[in-house]
This record gives C-alpha cells, structure tokens and sequence, in this order.
C-alpha cells in the first residue's frame, strides 16, 4: 500500500509535467498523460497487467511494464530534444538582434536608408 | 512598370566563403542592386571581402545556418525600406543578370514571389545523383505542400515587400528550403516559377547538399511539426 501510494504521487507529478509540456509540445504532453495514466492503472490494478500483456501478446506483465518503460523513456528522450531546439530558437533570435545591430553598410546604403 | 533597382536588396547568406564572395558580390553590384551578406560566423574572412566589395555586412556571432541566415537578411532589407527582396547563393552558382528577368516576371506576372527553377531552365555539369536528389526532394514538396513547382531547392528567389513580411523563417539549417514553401503556399499570395540557369562548379557541388542531408532534413521538418 505505501509502494502504491508513493507511485501514485510520483505519477501525479508526472501528470503535472504533461500539462505544462503540452503547452510546448501537444504530441509531447498527451503522450505523456497517456504513460502517467497506464502507470496509475497498473499500480491499482497490478493483475492487468499479465492479463493485459497476455492479451498483446507481450506474455509476462513485468515485460509490458517493461516495454511501458522503454516507450516513456523514449518521450522523454523526444521531449529533451524538442526542447533543446527551443532553446536553438531562442539563442538565433539572440544571435539575429546582436547580428543586425553590428550591421556595416557601406555608405551608399546609409544615404539609402529610410 | 519599372523597378527601382536601388529599392532591390540582394540577400546573401555566406558560410566560410572568402575564395569567391568578391566575385558574386562585385557581378551583382555591376548589375546595380543593392547586397546583404550574413556572415554566418565564418572562420574565414567571408564578412571583410563582402564589405570591401560593396556589400553591407551582417555577422552571426556564431554560426546559425543558411535558413537563419536567410531571416536574418530578410529583416536587414526590410529594416532598410526594401520593395523587393532576392535571396542569392554565395557559392557562384547563380547568375547575377538573371535577377533582372526573375523581377521582370514578379511585375508582369503581378505576383509576390518568383522562384527559380534550373528545370525550366538550364544547368551546367549537373552530376546525376543531385539530378535525382532535387526530383525527390521537389516531389515530397509538391505532395506535402500542393504547390505546382519543379524546383524545391533554388535558391535564387525574389519577393516583394509583402511577401517578404510573411516569411519567418524557424528552420536554421537547411530544410528552411522547404519551410519557405510552405510559408509562401499558407501565405496565400500568388507565386510563379521563373526559369534560371545553375552553373554547377567543384567549388559549389562540394558545397551543396549531399543525399545523407536529406535524412537531417526530414527529422528537422519532422521535429518542427511537433513543437509551437
């Protein structure tokens, strides 16, 4: 009972996440809303998971947990590299503002200017 | 109706382009435009030959890519009352007095944007595999945007003012070539394709795109769909 209820914590936070990522990336928040669910289903319900798993296919209940795992980590990893190129997005609009206000224009083009 | 050749700002991205910036730039002052060169963090002295040239000088402080670069000289010619807009490669392979006839064709054809295509018009030492690059490349455009073109990939463009105020360009490297695409076709404003001629050199080929890029490419255009 205290290993489900600490889980269920922990997923909660994890739902938590979800809502603030969906901001940044729908694909991103729903998927993960998704795992958080299965994980607060399977920690209430631990016996689906083998029926379940039997049911995919997938055999022991410990695999499709397992599975379950590889797939979060795999939105995890997209997560991160959505954000980094959020950050790649922020650094150029940095990098855009510095460029423009070092411009040298030759003097033609200053006389051109509005 | 004629255009006023100094309301016509050459946009020129450059990375590491020094052996050949003088000469693209100095053909296309001979034709009375005026140039932007981004800079796009060279280690090189890309940026001192452009402005020796007659080109103003954008530099990056750190190098972004062409897609940034491109932005970057779209704002630059906006910000200094640009009617007209071109974007230009650095690498040699376009041809400086064709700009006249590509914004003949904005003016007639009284469209936003002209793009050039080597397709309806000619190539010089065209090795097959960029042939066949191009095509597929023109084709998963055509499909993933509805626009009727043959050329996904030239960099020779012209657009005018409002055009150029729909463009904002969030693709850095390069499948910013078909982001614009798709910022023209959500745009909703007309566009024609124009013949131009590419003039493939050693200097341009081994600078060009290889077929591995086109995987980077997919994942970026792919990526971008999935954040705001």
């Amino acid at each position: 009972m205290i290993a489900q209820l600490l889980l269920t914590v922990l997923l909660c936070v994890v739902l938590l996440y979800a809502w603030y990522s969906y901001r940044l990336s729908p694909i991103v928040g729903m998927l993960t809303v998704a795992a958080g669910l299965a994980g607060l289903y399977f920690v209430w319900l631990p016996s689906h998971a083998t029926s379940l798993a039997a049911w995919s296919g997938i055999g022991r209940g410990v695999d499709l947990i397992l599975y379950t795992w590889v797939a979060i980590s795999l939105i995890l990893l997209l997560n991160l590299h959505l954000k980094l190129r959020a950050q790649m997005e922020v650094i150029t609009r940095l990098a855009r503002a510095v460029a423009l206000n070092g411009a040298r224009s030759p003097a033609q083009d200053d006389r051109a200017a509005p | 109706m004629t255009i006023d050749r100094g309301k016509v700002w050459i946009v020129v991205p450059a990375y590491n382009e020094g052996s050949i910036i003088r000469n693209v730039i100095s053909d296309v002052r001979s034709e009375g435009y005026r140039i932007v060169v981004i800079d796009d963090g060279s280690a090189d002295d890309t940026g001192k030959h452009a402005f020796a040239a007659g080109a103003a000088v954008v530099r990056h402080p750190i190098n972004l890519g062409q897609g940034a670069g491109l932005q970057t000289g779209i704002e630059y010619a906006l910000s200094r009352g640009a009617d007209y807009v071109v974007t230009f490669d650095a690498d040699g392979q376009h041809r400086a007095r064709e700009i006249a006839r590509i914004l003949r064709t904005m003016v007639t054809a009284k469209t936003d944007f002209v793009l050039g295509s080597r397709f309806l018009g000619a190539t010089t030492n065209m090795p097959l595999r960029r042939r066949l690059l191009l095509r597929a490349a023109t084709a998963f455009t055509r499909f993933t945007t509805g626009m009727k073109i043959t050329d996904a990939h030239n960099g020779l463009r012209a657009m005018t003012q409002r055009g150029a105020k729909t463009i904002h360009l969030r693709q850095n490297r390069m499948a910013h070539a078909s982001e614009i695409l798709h910022q023209i076709a959500n745009s909703k404003l007309p566009y024609v394709e124009a013949p131009v001629t590419i003039d493939y050199t050693d200097y341009s080929l081994a600078k060009g795109q290889k077929i591995s890029n086109s995987v980077g490419i997919l994942i970026d255009l792919f990526a971008r769909r999935l954040h705001r």
